[in-house]
């Protein structure tokens, strides 16, 4: 059994708590065993970077710090924004050693940072650790008729420089899980775009706005629901969608799930194990899809080859 | 190199690009940023413009605009940046000198995005940790908008998206310790 050190953050006892559930029933068929931080705080997230220097490297440091008083080289992180704040402090500690040492000894008061933990998204983690050979030997139950559209997000792939993973443009990790779950994952051009994030709640009417271009997009896609990997991308896609589709004048109605949640369902976990329940926009539609026989690609084959893969673009 | 002919040193140039680790001066003006940014319709002055801005010194117009405090910091633009300008990097700096230099925009967007960060902040603050719940009822009571999204609140209820129970650091001591030193060791750099 691999042990994996696991920053859940803190949606995941709140809006994003199927996330959370799904995940470590997919470690548990994967054979991984999550050791939480213990006493982990919140990373500062969107807001300790907006309006301080110092606490907002603070915050992410102190969790860098507990998490290297467990044993294991590698720490997975749930949230796309925590794990964008955790890898950008490690990166920043990392090269400036002396920043470092300055906050462990004036103001995180918990020993000593050196930087041996390695952060991995859970998704990174899926694709790099597990890989999608394994995940596709572990399927008891295929996705199959399922079309789905996966969209990233900013965090999970951006900057570059900072998360060291997949194409930042158009990167197709997810897809190639979806892909090895049996399920259809279409072409999306909006799988990078910025959902709002954090003005869900100060601005509301970007979120309006940009969350609605994605949403159109995924339905001009053909795709039966989205897939995400990001607590924030999932509560603006799926809480928000009724005052979106008020704001557009048209009903899209898309669910939008968790990854882990449909690697659970593909894993042969039952229907209740998924908390479906939890979903804004009922999921049961679409995943009724499931078996039932994909007619030909909406999209010309010569398209998709056009399109960089993760693999390509990994080199 | 971009000269720009200017007699007096750029100070407020020097500031960012210390500030942020870019350089600013690497800007060709190509646009690339305004058309990728998700959010600058929003803004008084796009990013290429703010960048021109900074070259040319121009300290008060740009530390009173709205853009830095609408960048989602996503980082869209520096993927794309063909300089390869750390442009969020820069939006924060102009930010954090807005903050400490007393320049900051009195609109009421920025004033309500600004409230949404200190309560965050505050409610790590107090629990080392945050729930959305709280943020949003703290949110409508500090900007006086009481009904604001309070149609989600029933379902989400319902539907055991929002959770009432709190789950707080347990060493909260070392929270607030962390805070009161950062503050600090700002006000020391600062000075």
């Amino acid at each position: 059994m691999t042990k994996l050190t696991y920053f859940p953050g803190c949606s995941a006892h709140g809006t994003s708590e199927e996330f959370d559930h799904t995940l470590k029933l997919v470690m548990k068929t994967l054979n991984v065993e999550l050791e939480e931080i213990p006493d982990w705080n919140c990373c500062g997230a969107t807001s300790a970077h907006v309006m301080t220097e110092n606490l907002a490297l603070s915050l992410p440091l102190r969790n860098l710090v507990l998490a290297e008083k467990l044993e294991n080289n590698t720490m997975g992180i749930a949230c796309a924004s925590c794990y964008s704040r955790m890898k950008s402090t490690k990166k920043y500690m990392d090269e400036h050693p002396d920043k470092a040492k300055e906050l462990t000894s004036s103001v995180i008061d918990e020993g000593e940072y050196t930087g041996k933990v390695e952060i991995k998204s859970m998704l990174q983690f899926c694709y790099e650790e597990v890989g999608v050979e394994k995940i596709k030997s572990l399927v008891k139950k295929s996705l199959s008729g399922l079309k789905v559209a996966c969209y990233y997000g900013c965090l999970l792939t951006r900057p570059k420089g900072v998360t060291q993973f997949d194409s930042p443009e158009y990167p197709m990790s997810m897809d190639r899980i979806m892909e090895a779950l049996g399920a259809t994952a279409v072409d999306f051009d909006y799988k990078t775009e910025c959902c709002g994030a954090s003005f869900s709640i100060s601005r509301t009417e970007v979120v309006h706005l940009l969350t609605g271009k994605i949403l159109e997009m995924a339905k001009e896609a053909g795709a039966d629901l989205i897939v995400v990997a990001c607590p924030l991308c999932q509560s603006n896609l799926d809480m928000r969608q009724p005052d979106i589709e008020k704001h557009l004048g048209k009903k899209i109605g898309i669910p939008v799930m968790y990854f882990t949640q449909l690697m659970a369902l593909a894993f042969g976990y039952p229907e209740k194990e998924l908390k479906l329940s939890k979903h804004i926009v009922p999921v049961e539609e679409a995943l009724s899809n499931i078996g039932k026989v994909v007619e030909t690609p909406q999209q010309p084959t010569k398209t998709k080859k056009a399109v960089p893969s993760a693999e390509s673009e990994a080199k | 190199m971009i000269r720009l002919g200017y007699l007096e040193k750029n100070t407020f140039l020097e500031a960012v690009n210390k500030k942020s680790g870019a350089n600013v001066l690497n800007c060709y003006q190509c646009g690339k940023c305004v058309s990728t940014c998700p959010v600058s319709s929003y803004m008084d002055y796009p990013p290429r413009v703010i960048m021109q801005m900074i070259k040319l010194g121009m300290k008060e117009e740009a530390l009173k605009a709205n853009s830095m405090w609408f960048c989602l910091t996503c980082s869209a633009c520096s993927g794309r940046c063909p300089r390869e300008i750390d442009i969020p990097a820069v939006m924060e700096a102009i930010r954090h000198i807005a903050i400490e230099e007393n320049y900051v925009n009195k609109t009421k967007k920025v004033k309500e995005i600004r409230t949404f960060h200190n309560i965050f902040l505050d409610m790590v603050k107090r629990y080392g940790r945050n729930y959305e719940l709280r943020m949003m009822a703290e949110f409508n009571i500090r900007t006086r908008n009481l009904f604001k999204d309070m149609h989600l609140a029933p379902k989400a209820l319902l539907k055991g998206k929002i959770t009432i129970g709190h789950e707080h650091v347990k060493r909260g001591k070392a929270i607030r310790k962390m805070y009161a030193m950062a503050d600090k060791l700002e006000k020391s750099q600062k000075g």
